[in-house]
């Protein structure tokens, strides 16, 4: 792994992150700062089974489940995710399409050393995204009036942290292998959006229900984590998946021609 | 120094004192588009100028060369390695400026050459600040905020701060004002003078004409010819102005020989020719000639014609 790329990676983009970060962060405040006014007055929504599993279970009578509609369902992975994702078509196909890793790779540097530089750099954003939103949720628990354990919310936390990871990689996979920025996000932001939606409608139509199996929402908080903490089969394999992407990624860009 | 050119004969023999050398590197785009079969020889110490007109194949030999893209048939290497297999070892040896030279444009010119510098192990600071005040390059602001010529700057600097063996440089002195062209050139000169070797492309004769020891000239993917430009000026059709007292018929020239084209207008004359002008300054005694002048820049006209159709010398 090229250390350089790595600490370049985190120096270039440092900023979205942390604006992404700052956004999650205040929006979970928020968040908490308005149950004590708002706890129980909707209860149980009463919504189709699809739309109440793509809120996590539509229930804001209680503040787990209103975590889960407001932050943990949609808002959390979107911004964690997209930010991964945007970060892995930068850092490959977009320097690719700028004419700057042709520069890069004609110095003394692997391609594989700077897939691995880069992903090493995702992986450090998405981690820190990940702690941002750990401390984001004991503060508005904190700001609700409690009732949920810092480890639920770590557990929470860490679920979000590999699937922002998975949607990276294959950010990074689309981009290394294809040196098309637009094909890398669009790709990957949409795999993201499908699997969301699968997700929430694929176990209501008993014919494609395994179809949620592919679907990184369904590990990322198919065992709630929220209320039921770690579960470690399901960052296997959002670990396992995030890692064969990065294999793909190195394999993408080592067997091709670079464009520009 | 090898002078030879390609011929039926095939490639000249190749020696072992190449700094680069190419067997049938060939990268078949489609539709008539890439690099075929080049067999070409720079040797060590060399200036080496590369020449054609844009698409003809000069990036892309340069692309090949250092494992950026793949060859579709043929195989070539640089300081005795192969370009394949020993890539990281020649990319070490190696400084490289791509055409259309971009970087980082968030970064300053100087965080930009630190980092590539950590890509090579560091650099001497010494030797990076040399170049910097000769090329005169802005380095303290980001690059986006630059002109094309103070990115060329950065990218000759970032080429030249290891002091590599073997200078690839694409488009070298595009958007370069002249007198940066100036220290370019001389930066030229002291790394021959060093037994370092350089291959430049080009699609402007003027340029290479002031630095490169031998040229090649790509036409279509394919090589038009490879020469000393002394030899290939020794062979380049001459004209010669001749103002005549009275009008003169073309006819008595046109069937001289070596003359190629001759265009009278009232009592002014021009003769294209190649070779002796013997038989010609003979001719034109025969009549009352009042002025004559000799044209010697039909080196640039002989480099358009291999751009156009590829015609040999």
């Amino acid at each position: 792994m090229s250390i350089p790329t790595l600490a370049l990676e985190l120096r270039l983009r440092w900023r979205m992150t942390a604006i992404a970060a700052g956004a999650l962060f205040s929006f979970l405040l928020m968040l908490g700062a308005l149950f004590p006014a708002i706890g129980g007055t909707f209860g149980q929504l009463k919504v189709g089974e699809g739309v109440s599993n793509l809120l996590g279970g539509a229930d804001y009578g209680s503040l787990n489940g209103y975590l889960k509609a407001e932050a943990v369902s949609i808002l959390a992975p979107l911004i964690c995710g997209g930010i991964a994702v945007a970060f892995a078509a930068g850092s490959t196909a977009g320097e690719e399409e700028d004419g700057i890793l042709s520069l890069v790779l004609a110095h003394p540097l692997q391609r594989s050393a700077a897939v691995l530089g880069k992903a090493a750099g995702l992986a450090l954003a998405v981690l820190a995204l990940g702690w941002v939103n750990w401390v984001g949720l004991v503060a508005a628990v904190a700001l609700a009036g409690g009732g949920i354990g810092a480890g639920d919310l770590a557990a929470q936390s860490l679920h979000l942290t590999f699937f922002a990871l998975v949607l990276g990689s294959l950010g990074l996979a689309l981009g290394a292998a294809t040196g098309q920025r637009a094909l890398a996000l669009g790709g990957a932001a949409g795999f993201g959006i499908l699997a969301f939606l699968i997700n929430g409608f694929a176990p209501l139509v008993g014919a494609i229900e395994w179809l949620k199996y592919i679907s990184p929402f369904y590990y990322y908080s198919g065992h709630d984590p929220l209320s039921n903490g770690v579960d470690f089969g399901d960052l296997a394999v959002m670990g396992v998946s995030a890692l064969a992407l990065v294999a793909i990624a190195v394999a993408g860009l080592r067997r091709r021609d670079l464009r520009g | 120094m090898d002078k030879s050119r390609p011929g039926p004969g095939g490639p000249p023999p190749l020696s072992v004192t190449a700094a680069i050398r190419t067997e049938g590197l060939s990268k078949d785009y489609g539709f008539g588009r890439g690099l075929f079969d080049l067999d070409l020889e720079v040797e060590v110490g060399e200036v080496f100028g590369f020449l054609g007109p844009n698409g003809a194949g000069k990036s892309t030999t340069m692309r090949l060369l250092l494992d950026l893209i793949a060859p579709t048939a043929g195989s070539a290497t640089m300081l005795g390695l192969d370009t394949r297999r020993r890539s990281l070892e020649i990319r070490r040896r190696v400084g490289f400026l791509p055409d259309d030279f971009a970087l980082y444009p968030k970064l300053s010119g100087a965080d930009a050459l630190d980092y590539l510098a950590e890509l090579r192990g560091g650099v001497d600071p010494k030797v990076r600040d040399s170049l910097s005040e000769r090329l005169e390059a802005q380095l303290d602001r980001p690059v986006r905020e630059l002109s094309t010529g103070n990115r060329q700057k950065i990218g000759l600097i970032q080429a030249f701060m290891h002091e590599p063996e073997l200078l690839i440089l694409d488009e070298p002195i595009a958007g370069l004002d002249p007198l940066v062209q100036q220290s370019f050139h001389a930066l030229l000169a002291e790394v021959s003078s060093q037994g370092r070797t350089v291959f430049l492309s080009s699609h402007t004769l003027s340029e290479v004409e002031r630095v490169t020891h031998r040229v090649a000239v790509l036409r279509e993917g394919r090589l038009a010819v490879v020469d000393s430009l002394e030899n290939l000026r020794s062979v380049a059709v001459q004209r010669l102005e001749i103002e005549f007292a009275e009008s003169t018929p073309a006819e008595d020239f046109r069937a001289l020989p070596g003359v190629r084209e001759v265009e009278v207008n009232a009592t002014h004359m021009t003769v294209a020719f190649e070779g002796s002008a013997d038989a010609l300054i003979k001719a034109a005694a025969r009549h009352e000639v009042r002025a004559i002048r000799s044209r010697d820049d039909d080196l640039e006209e002989l480099f358009l014609r291999f751009y156009r159709d590829g015609e040999s010398v």
